[in-house]
Order: C-alpha cells, then sequence, then structure tokens
C-alpha cells in the first residue's frame, strides 16, 4: 500500500488544501499572461515559475481548467513521426513524459503500451517505412514488422487473407503510450499555483491592446491587465484569439470526435491505428475502448457529435476486432482541431512583439504538452527561441518551408 | 426454488404464466414466466443481489427496475454488461454476474471496502507513481481490477442492419403524454411515428398510481391505446429506443438488431422522469429501491417486492406506491416523509385510513443489512438542511421504497441544444430553450424534495452508484479545488459510469453548489452526449458496406492467375503467376523483346470541350497546349496554388476545342473536382466531364505490338509516319470504337487503347488472340511500375511526396515559361528564387549487393540526405537501379551515395543520368 | 446527419457533398509581392462566424456557394458561384 495513501487513511479530515489558486481578482500587471489554461498553457505557466523563477503570471481560461482539447484528445503519447525536426521534437516530449508524474508529484498514469499503426497498401508500407528508418537513426524505437509479428503483439486482432482491406505489415512503435489527459493539465496546474502562479477560470480574453507592434494589455471580462508578454495557447480557437492581436494563422479548424464503449475486463494491450479505415483504438485502464478516427469533413467550431462518425468509426473497428460488435457505446464527444498546412505546429514569435504563439496543434497537440511547456518558457523567459522549435514558427510558410507530416499524423488524413 | 414472491393474476400484466421458461444464473437452475427480465424473474425466486459495485465490490440488485441504473449488469455468453431488468428470459440462457473474484455471493474483491477510508477521491492521482514508472506495474493491477463485463473474443456479430424512415411528427415516448400527444398530430393530418422503449405502450400507466382508484391508470391506458391504433396515421414501434438525436432532427433508434435513421420534421420528447436517490448511509443495499421499482415490480411482473416496507417520501407519489404495496400483501411498516407538513392527497388519506403510520419530517438516516440484503432501517427527525437528529428508531424492513424526486429525461433534448434550467420553488431541474421543431409533451406538476441528503459519519451514502462515490467524495473534489462541476465530474469520475450521471447529476449539483457557495442554477450538470442509451458497434456498423472496383477486363485476370492488388477502391493485376519474383521479371521482358498487355482501365479520364478548352488547360496545368497540334499528346504536369505536384497524365487534342486528359487512378476524382471550383471562378467557356468509368483502356506495348495490332484496326493506319509517337488517333479496332494514345510511359513502341468501358473485355480478348503468335502475355502493375523506373517516369505519390515541387523532380522542361499564369505558377517563381533542398536523382547500385528498399534512408555520416523512393533490380540492364531524393550537393551524376539498407548494411550506389534504359528514346518512337 | 440546401438539387444530406474550403476572391499573383503572395496561399481567415465557402455536391459535379455560421453550423443560405465571379474571374 503506497505510503501516501496510509496518511490519507489515517487521518481524520480529508487534506483541505486546494490545488489551485483561489484568486479573486485580477492584478493591474502580470509579467506573464497566458491565454488558455489546457495542457500547454498550464505547462508553460510550470516550467517558468520551476525552472525560470518566474511566477508573477496570470493563467487564463474562459472556461474550466482544461476544459478545452485537453479535455477532448484521446490521450496517446508518441513520437513515430516522419521529419527529422518533428521526431527530435517528439521524442523529448515522450522522454519528459516519462518522469512526468515524479516531477510534478502528480500521477498522470501514463503507460507504455506500445502503439502499432497497419498498413493496408504498398504506399503505406513505403511510409511506414520511412518513418521507421528515421525513427530508428533517432533512437526512437520504431520498426516495420510483418504480418507474423502483429499477429503476435495482437492475437485477437483479425489479420486474415479475406478481409476487405488486407493488413499487409505494421508500424511498432515500442515507445507509444497513454496517460490521463485530465491529469496532465492538473498537475501542471497545481505545481505552477504551489509557486505563486494565479490561475483566473471563466476569464474570456476580450481584446488585445498592440501600441508600437508591442502588446501591453489584455481586457478580460473581468478587468484590464497590463503584462509584460504574452503567450496564446488556445487550441481550437488559435484563429480567432491572434485576430484579437492583429495576426492572421496559416489555420483552418475541424471538429475531431470521439467515442468511448462501456468498460469491460482488459483484452488489448496496445495502441492499434489504421489510417487507411481511419480509426484507431485503445482499451484504457478504465477498460473502456477509446474509438477515434477521421476530422470531419468541413470546418467548425463546435463539438456536437454526428450520427455518421460513430458509424463509420463502428464500420471500421469491426473490420479489424470483429468481436468488439459486442461492445457497447457509453458516449460521444469531439475536440476542435487547428490544422496547418504541413500538419506541424507553429510555436515562438509573432508580428506583434512579446506576443508568443503556440498554435496549430491540429491532433498532434496533447503528445507535445511536457516539451511545448519547457521550450515556450524557454522562449518566454530568455526571449530567445530554442533550436527544438525553430523549425515550427510562423515565419517558415513565408519562405515555402514546411515540415511536412501528412501520413504520420493520426487517422485523420 | 420456485417463485415464492410471484403474485396471483391479475398482477404481473407481461407475463404469461402458461409458458413457464428455465434459464441458469451463476450456475442455478431459475423458473420465471414468458415476459419476465432476467431480474424480474430472479425477484420472484427471492434472488436479489445482482452486481458487484466497480471500485468496492459492495452487492448491489434492483433501483430502477426499468434500466435506468446499471446496477443490473450481467454477463451472457457473447453479450457482457447487459441490463437484467431490460433483458427478457429465454430457454437455457445462461446468466452470471460480473467483476467478481470467487463468486457473486461470495466476492473475495469485496474485501477491499475494508480500506475505504484509504481511498479517498481521486486517490490514484497521489500514489503508485512512486519510485519512477512504477505505475507501469501498478497499472496492470488496476486494469484487472477495472471492467465490468468480459468480451468474448470468438464472438461474430450478425444479423444488425439499418433502416431509413421519415414521418412529420416522431413523439419519444408511449405514455400518457406521449399517445396524447401522437393522437393530437394526427388529428391534424401528421405522419406520426410513436416510439416506446418498453415492451408495450402505456408508460407510467403501466405502472402509477395517480389516486386511489387502483384501476384508473388501466382504463386510461386503454382508451388512450385504442385510440392509438385507431389513428391510421400513427405507427407505433415498441421496443424502440430513441438513443440519439443529431442535426435537423435526425433521430437514432434501437429496435432489436436495426439501427433506424428517422428524419423527423418535428420531435415531440415525452420520455417523461427518472426517479431520483436519496442519500444516506448504505443507499444501495439490495432491497433499496425506486418506489417505481416496486411498483413495476407488482403490475409489470407480479412479483411482491418485499414482504415489510418502509417507504421514504418526499412527495405525494410515495402514497401510491404505499397503496400498491398494500394491495399487493406487503406490509408497510411506516411512511418516513421528509416532508414537515402532511399532505392532503388522497392516496395520503388512503394510507392513513388503512392503518400506515406515517412519520412526519423524519429522513431514513441508515439501512443496514444482513446477508446482503436490507434488513432495517435508522429514521431519524429532520433537524436542519441534511441533518438529522442524534438519535432516532430502528425499523426491520426488507424493502425500501425510495419517492423523493424526479428528475426529467432532458438528454435528447440537451442533445438538440435544450437547456436546463433548476426552479428552487420546485427544487428541480426542467428543460428549456428548445430549438425549433422541437417540442416538449405536457409536463407533469413535479415535487421534489429539495435535500434528501444526509451525510453519515461512516460515509457509504452514495452518489454515484456505478463509481462508488459518497457525499465526502464530491465535496473534497472541490475542496481539492476541483470545483467546476466538469472538474467534480473529471477528477471523481461522477457520473462517468455506464448510467451516465442520470441519478448522480441532481445531488451532484446540489452537493456541488453546497460545497462552493453558488446556486443550483449555476452549478447544472455535465454536458448530454449521444447515446442515451447503450448501442452496440454492431448496432452502429450495421452490415459492412465497403465498394470495390472492378475493370470490365477483371476477370481475364483471375482466368490467367493475376494475385490482385488494391488501389484505392480498384482491384488491379499486381502480377501474373505464385511466384511474384519472377512472374515480374518475366512479364518485364516480355514487354521488353515481345509484346505485352496491360490493363489500364482504372486510369482517370477527363473530357474538356469548349472555346476555353486550350485555356483552361493552360491555367491548370505547367506545361503548354494553346498551340497544341491535333492529333498529338503532350505531357501534363498539375501543382497546386504552393506548387506542389499533385498529379500528371498526358492532355490529348482532338480537336481545336476538344481535349481528352488523362489522370492517375487515385487523383482523377480530386483533380476533376478541383477543376471544377477553378471553373467556378475563372468561368470559362469550357465543359468537363468526368469519363474514367466510361472507358476501358488496354495498353498494347512492346517491339512486336504494332504487328499484332495492325491487322485489328479500321479507318486509320498504325503505321509509323502516319500515327507517330505522341500522337492521338480514332477508329475502330476489332469493330470496338476506340481512342488510341501512344505514349513513352514504360519505354517501348505501344498503344494505349481506350473503349467504351464494356467492351474492354472483348478487346483484351481480340488482342490476346491476336498476339498468340507473337507469345503476347499479360502484364501487371508490378511490372509496369519496373518498367516506368527503367525510363526513369516519377510516379506522382510513390516519388513525389508533400513537398515535391517540380524543380527539385528535375522536371523544369515541363514549366512552360511564356504562360501569363497557371496554378502554382507563382509559388513556382518563389521557390525557384530560394536554392533547392533536396532533388530527385537516379541511381545504380552494385549488382551483387541487396537491393534497398523504397524509403531506405541515403545517409552521409550521420546526416539523413535523402531517401529512395523507387529501387528495384532491372532485368532489362541487369542491374540495380532506383530513384532517390539527395541534397543538391550529391545530385550530380558521378557522385557516389551511401544508402542504409535496414541499418544493417550500408549499399554505395552511384548517382546517373536518366533514362536507364534507352536513353535516346528510339524504342518508344519506332 | 445535417441537411444542406444545393441550389440545382434541393435538400440533400451533408454526406453527398465535398466541402471545398473557405471563398476568397483570385488574387492577382503579378501583383502581389513574394510575402503577400505566401500569405494569399497559407495564411486563412478561418473566421468564428457567418462565412462564404465553397461546396459541391458530389455526384452531380455542381459548385455553389454557402454563407454559414461556423459556430452553430447554422447555414444562412446556398447560392450559385456566378453571383460572385466576375467574368474571366483570373482577377
Amino acid at each position: 500500500m503506497p505510503l501516501a495513501l496510509l496518511k490519507y487513511g489515517l487521518r481524520n479530515d480529508y487534506p483541505a488544501t486546494s490545488h489551485f489558486s483561489e484568486s479573486a481578482d485580477l492584478k493591474d500587471h502580470y509579467d506573464v499572461v497566458i491565454i488558455g489554461a489546457g495542457g500547454h498553457g498550464a505547462a508553460i505557466a510550470y516550467y517558468l515559475a520551476r525552472y525560470h523563477g518566474i511566477s508573477n503570471i496570470a493563467l487564463l481560461d474562459k472556461g474550466y481548467l482544461g476544459g478545452g482539447n485537453t479535455a477532448r484528445n484521446t490521450a496517446v503519447i508518441r513520437s513515430n513521426y516522419l521529419t527529422e525536426e518533428g521526431v527530435r521534437f517528439y521524442r523529448e516530449s515522450v522522454q519528459l513524459f516519462r518522469g512526468l508524474s515524479n516531477e510534478l508529484g502528480y500521477n498522470i498514469m501514463m503507460e507504455d503500451r506500445g502503439q502499432l499503426t497497419l498498413a493496408h497498401s504498398d504506399a503505406a508500407i513505403r511510409s511506414f517505412r520511412w518513418r521507421a528508418e528515421v525513427n530508428r537513426r533517432l533512437g526512437v524505437r520504431s520498426e516495420l514488422i510483418d504480418r507474423q509479428s502483429i499477429r503476435e503483439l495482437v492475437p485477437n486482432l483479425r489479420v486474415t487473407d479475406d478481409s476487405r482491406f488486407p493488413i499487409l505489415a505494421g508500424l511498432w512503435h515500442a515507445d507509444g503510450a497513454t496517460a490521463r489527459h485530465d491529469a496532465v493539465v492538473w498537475g501542471y496546474a497545481r505545481g505552477a499555483c504551489q509557486r505563486g502562479v494565479e490561475l483566473h477560470q471563466l476569464t474570456e480574453v476580450q481584446s488585445v491592446e498592440v501600441t508600437d507592434g508591442a502588446v501591453k494589455s489584455v481586457l478580460t471580462n473581468r478587468g484590464r491587465v497590463g503584462c509584460g508578454c504574452v503567450v496564446q495557447a488556445v487550441a481550437g480557437m488559435s484563429s480567432v484569439v491572434a485576430r484579437l492581436a492583429g495576426i492572421r494563422l496559416p489555420i483552418h479548424t475541424f471538429p475531431l470526435q470521439a467515442m468511448v464503449t462501456q468498460p469491460y475486463k482488459p483484452v488489448l494491450t496496445p495502441l492499434v491505428s489504421s489510417p487507411h479505415l481511419h480509426v484507431y483504438v485503445q482499451q484504457t485502464s478504465r477498460g473502456e475502448f477509446v474509438l477515434g478516427g477521421g476530422s470531419d469533413p468541413y470546418a467548425l467550431y463546435n463539438t456536437r457529435s454526428t450520427l455518421e462518425q460513430k458509424e463509420s468509426l463502428a464500420s471500421a473497428i469491426l473490420e479489424l476486432f470483429p468481436f468488439l460488435s459486442q461492445a457497447k457505446v457509453l458516449r460521444q464527444w469531439a475536440g476542435i482541431t487547428d490544422m496547418t498546412p504541413d500538419y506541424s505546429p507553429i510555436m515562438g514569435l509573432s508580428s506583434v512583439k512579446n506576443y508568443y504563439l503556440d498554435a496549430g496543434w491540429g491532433t498532434w497537440g496533447f503528445k507535445a504538452t511536457p516539451i511545448c511547456g519547457k521550450t515556450m518558457a524557454s522562449l518566454v523567459a530568455t526571449g530567445r527561441v530554442p533550436e527544438l522549435i525553430r523549425p515550427f514558427e510562423l515565419e517558415r510558410f513565408y519562405r515555402f518551408e514546411q515540415v511536412n507530416e501528412a501520413g504520420a499524423t493520426a487517422a485523420s488524413h | 426454488m420456485s417463485q415464492v414472491n410471484r403474485l396471483p393474476a391479475p398482477q404481473g400484466s407481461l407475463v404469461d404464466r402458461a409458458q413457464t421458461v428455465s434459464f441458469e444464473f451463476e450456475g442455478q437452475c431459475v423458473e420465471g414466466f414468458a415476459g419476465d427480465t432476467i431480474a424480474s424473474a430472479l425477484a420472484a425466486s427471492d434472488l436479489w443481489l445482482l452486481s458487484r459495485s466497480f471500485k468496492y465490490h459492495r452487492p448491489r440488485g434492483v433501483l430502477t427496475m426499468a434500466g435506468q441504473d446499471a446496477n443490473t449488469l450481467v454477463q451472457l455468453s457473447g453479450e457482457p454488461n447487459c441490463l437484467a431488468d431490460r433483458t427478457p428470459i429465454s430457454e437455457g440462457l445462461q446468466v452470471t454476474g460480473q467483476n467478481y473474484s470467487g463468486s457473486l455471493r461470495r466476492d473475495r474483491g469485496s474485501l477491499i471496502g475494508r480500506f475505504a477510508r484509504f481511498l479517498p477521491v481521486g486517490f490514484y492521482y497521489h500514489a503508485f507513481f512512486r519510485p519512477r514508472g512504477a505505475w507501469n506495474w501498478w497499472s496492470a493491477w488496476f486494469r484487472k481490477k477495472a471492467g465490468l463485463g468480459v468480451v468474448d473474443q470468438s464472438f461474430v456479430g450478425e444479423g444488425f442492419d439499418k433502416q431509413y424512415r421519415f414521418c412529420d411528427v416522431v413523439v419519444i415516448g408511449g405514455g400518457p403524454v406521449g399517445m396524447s400527444a401522437a393522437i393530437t398530430a394526427a388529428t391534424s393530418g401528421a405522419e406520426v411515428l410513436l416510439l416506446e422503449e418498453h415492451t408495450v405502450l402505456g408508460g407510467s400507466l403501466n405502472y402509477a398510481r395517480a389516486g386511489i382508484d387502483a384501476n384508473a391508470e388501466k382504463l386510461r391506458r386503454k382508451r388512450l391505446v385504442s385510440e392509438v391504433e385507431a389513428a391510421p396515421s400513427i405507427t407505433v414501434m415498441t421496443s424502440a429506443t430513441a438513443t440519439g438525436w443529431y442535426a435537423d432532427n435526425w433521430v437514432s433508434v434501437l429496435c432489436g438488431k436495426r439501427l433506424h435513421k428517422l428524419r423527423a420534421r418535428k420531435v415531440v420528447l415525452c420520455s417523461g422522469y427518472l426517479e431520483q436517490l436519496a442519500l444516506f448511509h448504505n443507499n444501495d443495499l439490495p432491497g433499496v429501491m425506486m418506489g417505481s421499482a416496486a411498483q413495476r415490480l407488482i403490475k409489470l411482473y407480479g412479483v411482491q417486492p418485499g414482504k415489510r416496507a418502509v417507504v421514504l417520501a418526499g412527495n405525494d407519489e410515495a402514497y401510491g406506491v404505499v397503496l400498491d404495496l398494500l394491495d399487493a400483501g406487503v406490509a408497510v411498516a411506516a411512511v418516513v416523509d421528509c416532508r414537515a407538513e402532511v399532505s392532503s392527497d388522497e392516496r395520503v388519506t388512503a394510507a392513513s385510513h388503512r392503518g400506515v403510520a406515517v412519520m412526519s419530517g423524519h429522513a431514513v438516516y441508515a439501512a443496514h443489512g444482513d446477508h446482503q440484503h436490507l434488513a432495517s432501517v435508522e429514521v431519524r427527525r429532520i433537524v436542519g438542511q441534511g441533518e438529522c437528529a442524534s438519535h432516532g428508531e430502528r425499523i426491520n424492513c426488507d424493502l425500501l421504497c425510495v419517492s423523493v424526486g424526479v428528475m426529467p429525461a432532458y438528454q435528447l433534448a440537451c442533445q438538440a441544444g435544450a437547456e436546463l434550467n433548476y426552479e428552487e420553488q420546485s427544487a428541480s431541474f426542467s428543460i428549456t430553450r428548445l430549438p425549433p421543431n422541437f417540442e416538449l409533451g405536457e409536463a407533469w406538476d413535479v415535487e421534489n424534495f429539495p435535500w434528501p441528503i444526509f451525510a453519515h459519519p461512516q460515509g457509504k451514502e452514495f452518489v454515484d452508484f456505478d463509481e462508488d462515490l459518497q457525499i465526502a467524495d464530491i465535496v473534497n473534489a472541490t475542496l481539492a479545488g476541483y470545483k467546476h462541476v466538469q472538474l467534480v465530474k473529471r477528477y471523481s469520475t461522477c457520473g462517468m459510469g455506464p448510467s451516465q450521471g442520470r441519478h448522480s447529476a441532481l445531488p451532484t449539483a446540489r452537493l456541488v453548489a453546497q460545497a462552493t457557495g453558488t446556486t443550483i442554477a449555476e452549478t447544472g450538470v455535465t454536458t448530454a452526449r449521444p447515446p442515451f442509451a447503450p448501442e452496440t458497434l454492431g448496432h452502429c456498423a450495421g452490415r459492412s458496406f465497403y465498394p470495390a472496383l472492378r475493370t470490365n477486363i477483371h476477370h481475364r485476370h483471375i482466368e490467367a492467375g493475376a494475385q490482385m492488388l488494391q488501389a484505392g477502391a480498384w482491384y488491379r493485376p499486381a502480377y501474373y503467376g505464385d511466384d511474384p519474383e519472377r512472374a515480374i521479371r518475366e512479364e518485364v521482358l516480355q514487354v521488353r523483346q515481345s509484346v505485352g498487355l496491360i490493363d489500364v482501365s482504372t486510369l482517370g479520364g477527363i473530357e474538356v470541350r469548349g472555346p476555353d478548352a486550350a485555356e483552361f488547360l493552360n491555367r491548370v496545368y505547367t506545361f503548354a497546349y494553346m498551340k497544341q497540334a491535333p492529333g498529338t499528346v503532350r505531357y501534363a504536369l498539375m501543382t497546386n496554388e504552393a506548387g506542389v505536384v499533385i498529379d500528371d497524365g498526358v492532355v490529348c487534342r482532338l480537336g481545336p476545342q476538344h481535349f481528352y486528359v488523362t489522370a492517375t487512378t487515385g487523383g482523377v476524382e480530386a483533380v476533376f473536382r478541383k477543376m471544377l471550383q477553378w471553373n467556378a471562378q475563372w468561368r470559362l467557356d469550357v465543359v468537363l466531364m468526368n469519363v474514367t468509368s466510361a472507358y476501358a483502356g488496354v495498353n498494347i506495348v512492346g517491339p512486336a505490338s504494332r504487328a499484332v495490332l495492325e491487322p485489328l484496326c479500321t479507318g486509320f493506319d498504325v503505321d509509323k509516319t502516319a500515327f507517330p509517337y505522341l500522337g492521338v488517333r480514332r477508329g475502330i479496332v476489332a469493330g470496338i470504337p476506340a481512342m488510341l494514345l501512344r505514349v513513352g510511359f514504360v519505354g517501348e513502341l505501344g498503344y494505349e487503347i481506350h473503349v467504351p468501358q464494356h467492351c474492354g473485355e472483348a478487346l483484351w480478348d481480340a488482342l490476346m488472340d491476336a498476339g498468340e503468335s507473337a507469345g503476347i502475355r499479360p502484364v501487371g502493375i508490378e511490372a509496369q511500375r519496373l518498367l516506368r523506373l527503367e525510363k526513369g517516369h516519377v510516379i506522382v505519390g510513390q516519388d513525389t511526396d508533400a513537398m515535391s515541387n517540380p524543380m527539385e523532380l528535375q522536371m523544369q522542361w515541363a514549366i512552360a515559361r511564356k504562360k501569363d499564369f497557371f496554378v502554382g505558377g507563382r509559388s513556382l517563381e518563389v521557390l525557384e528564387r530560394r536554392p533547392l533542398r533536396r532533388m530527385l536523382v537516379g541511381f545504380c547500385a552494385n549488382p551483387a549487393g541487396s537491393v534497398p528498399k523504397e524509403s531506405h534512408l541515403i545517409i552521409d555520416g550521420d546526416n539523413m540526405i535523402g531517401r529512395v523512393t523507387s529501387c528495384a533490380w532491372s532485368p532489362s540492364l541487369e542491374k540495380i537501379i532506383g530513384l532517390a531524393y539527395v541534397d543538391p550537393a550529391s545530385a550530380a551524376p558521378g557522385s557516389v551515395i551511401s544508402i542504409d539498407v535496414d541499418g544493417r548494411r550500408t549499399v554505395s550506389a552511384e548517382v546517373v543520368s536518366m533514362p536507364f534504359y534507352d536513353a535516346d528514346g528510339l524504342r518508344q518512337a519506332l | 446527419m445535417k441537411i444542406l440546401i444545393c441550389p440545382l438539387n434541393g435538400p440533400r444530406n451533408i454526406s453527398e457533398f465535398t466541402y471545398g474550403g473557405e471563398y476568397h476572391p483570385l488574387a492577382d499573383p503579378q501583383k502581389s509581392n513574394d510575402r503577400a503572395w505566401a500569405d494569399y496561399v497559407f495564411f486563412h481567415d478561418n473566421h468564428a462566424g457567418i462565412v462564404i465557402e465553397w461546396w459541391c455536391h458530389t455526384a452531380s459535379s455542381y459548385w455553389f456557394l454557402a454563407e454559414r455560421d461556423t459556430r452553430t453550423d447554422n447555414v444562412v443560405r446556398t447560392f450559385p458561384a456566378s453571383e460572385l465571379a466576375t467574368s474571366d474571374g483570373r482577377s
């Protein structure tokens, strides 16, 4: 029995210290204002406070802590991307995730499960081999595996010649993992608040005041706040918020739906994904099967669910695991994803001085939470863009230089 | 055990006493009647223990008797997590409990209940992670403990399908309000669909009691049902559950194995109310149930719910329950009425006349069990909100009926965008802000007792049965800083179990409001999401439907022993025979030395006609077409606005205003659609048609091809002068009207023959016949890929990726500089001013070494400087050839590059200029 | 399933349509410097509100325009592309 629990049990009253600041009013001025208290925003605040001695920070969210995409993603952690820049970046993130529970003193429940991506065509095999080769050279555990190995890894996966889309090979990423997505934002936010960061929920930024090309203050529904600098970390609303500062972004915003079944005894350990069928599945530690797939087909800032997507995910998953026919759907939901032309994020400087961007996270945001927090904090603290995220600068589009990850993103594309 | 609790007729409107059904529960044989559910049959035999709870493995039994809770989840073979109070029994059915160690009755897992104090809300977030990596070990243990039923991995779902339905009005709920609404709608001329989730119409009329007359509901039901049945425009569906509302009144309805997708002009929601819990110590004991559950047991199934009952009342409905219990021979020891004043409702008076003791202003403070069933309750006077006196009275009973309030079945309305509003006056939520074309049925008067929540020093006053959450868990979540009701939900998992908050939402709203100093209205409940009731993935999938496309020549490929591959939805022959290496090699040599036949029917084809046809093509492709002579063929390269290569093909000019354009098999649909989109803005005078599936295509290719083809042609000449390379002609081939192209893709003399698609097979047969003496053979896609590689031709999507521009591909020759404008042109200008980052080059590797595969990397020391995109052993040249991206510094012919083959070997290769085979292009121009 | 009203075919299920992105007037490539051109190619309004956008009824290959609120998904109206295009609509 873990010591921590023994301590709880033997006390008479539950520890009544709030994990988060109970700030009442906003101050007149903060060194840093972070717009968006999701995983990224909370992580940035944490690293600033913990490693850079900066804690005069307002972490603002128009809703509740982590209520945006952090609450809605399917919690996959992996680094089996395609480009060198991408692989280096996500590799760092996976490393940070590994030690995160201990860093934060908060169990983010990270589980090494391994991720298997399925190839149903020669083109997919080519693409997987490319990823496996790049991954391998950068120290990320990925390999192209054959049908027999797939059968051994996932015995209840249907690997037959007579299926409509026979599986030809797979990309096995041993570093693939999952975590409790809410715990990540809570752990970071708690760590930040413990060090003096002020969390202000239900606080919406309504305008951003720029003077002489530099951001000076933001106006919220609870008053005006002066700021040394601003970071926007509002996945799903990046274009809308950036516009407040007069910034345009290369983003199109689409819903991404997901669903979960009732809980069952465990039968599936690895994460399994089929880009061709537009579906991926994992069985959580609660025993529920989480299913996700392709982005919605048209732009929308709304988290409504559709019957079509549920039908599509169900059809697709039964091609892979026919026995899941008996599993019962419990709930559907959606997040709102900011898609970029090259499926890579936008991090760093903007055309407005002291206004920093953490945007364009599409379907690849959760897995980057720790490395985003660390690098953006470094940028905010030093004013210098860390080399690891330089490839993701907004300017790259003006140079027609993309970090193109089409083909390595989730089942969406 | 014969059915000791069974009541005599007329109780039990759903059961047929003439049909006895035997089934098994936990290995024990049980008898019931046709019409019984598993839960009602078990109850009839005095078997009340149905399940073990998720966390503490507490014994659980009937709560709502209507499938609204998850206490009744049992395991059937091939179906875990089955609602026992909704599933009918059948002869030989085998049912077991779930989630226990040992047996349902003696579950070793219940030991964990002793450690409850060590497992506060969110306990797993604060432990189990030290030392680093510890969670990986713990999570395996948690994983085994988690989950309810067991999925049967050999199960194959069968017989699921879907149906579309349409109606003017869909009425959801076949109770008194629903039936009245359906009749009203039908009277005004609408086509009405009336949905009822249970097996019969009636709703609350089947079990509730609004007054002292025991028959009033029966009579009213009979009248309404006959009116519904008499109305020709009302269609009734029973055992049909509306599980979700989607845009524009698209409603999913589950009925048996069928998912109905319903479009209704108007939705009328008459799904009534869900009876709610009271919170007190051990409120989850089997024997504690909703008042309406007891009434359902009595009236629907003819089962006596207990011998000696206490009724916990917060409204007058409780007294209808009292009267029903008395009529069923149940002794009512007391009514514990939370309200301070006695109501004057006739049911209250009647109960009193029948000698029932009423304790006003009292609450049940605790329930106590014996052998996993209720044995007594402790009743105390209420002294404040949620507070009781320090002592009370013990009353023995084996049944506690709770009737303290209701919650509307709001989920479908809220999925549609309605909101929930809390009224302090009635202490209840109601549905407001309905979207258009969505109505509610007539509302009842609801009386909720405002605070049926009594915290106990030993806890176990369950707020959420699915997740085993007690009052302290909810309150402590807020104290830990998770104050927003959404954070409470996520931190505690309240409402996240199979009953999705049906009974936990209301007390949670009350507790969180109190703990955070806000109002219940402000606190609210968490978001309602589909599905309202569980749907299996089998229902959602229905019959699998993934169309497959076959060319008209498909059968000939199969007959010739082709191994088919999938290219999008098309099936194409990869090679013919059993040994791929040998087959491909022979097919390649066949084409180089003699003559082969390739089915190219899947190739995209677009007709472009009109005065602006040439101008249009000039704008969508990089090359120039204005001055292209009729009867000629030109290469076509397509870039998008960012200058990235997205497709290629050829443009054939058939006349001054008539072109036929080919596109890749996989790209043509998107290309065609994009062309139309462009022209919707340019508004050029041009007509476009996607004729891909209108034509079958056969490529007859090889030095002997002309000789084989010539005798079959009518209306045109095939000699070299009359029909040169890069020409297009129309005429008759083997009696079939045809268009023939001479292109250089595989680099031999050849003719790509396009005929109406239904003539494909006939053309194939004619050519195979004509070529027999020349030894003609069918040639597959793999050989074609190799042949084009020998010529150094690029395959879009294989040798190009999401970033490739024409400069990298050494295709500047395909960019017509003099054009004013083409899509991508401006971006190419920008890109040309920047240094190239990579180039696609041809390479040859040592014939004795391993053959690199596509996507193997080109390395320079530690750096990755490129990758292979195509590579193969060339039978024509007898060496390993390929295409690769390399950095510009290594792109000059003669450069040596290193290829990393699977991290085990490095293969050395030399960059060469292309084409590899027939550099002067003489053979294709024969 | 959402219904979209095609100007040609009337109300159809949205699964019958292909989305074509934001509508914007064609830029004149010759009048834009490199930076402005990159802006045109890659950067977007991505407005949360009423936007004009392209839709195609897939089976009939008919392209048209819609005004839709991207927050509520409410379609204000659909109309033929000719309403907005100029002749020789290259600029």
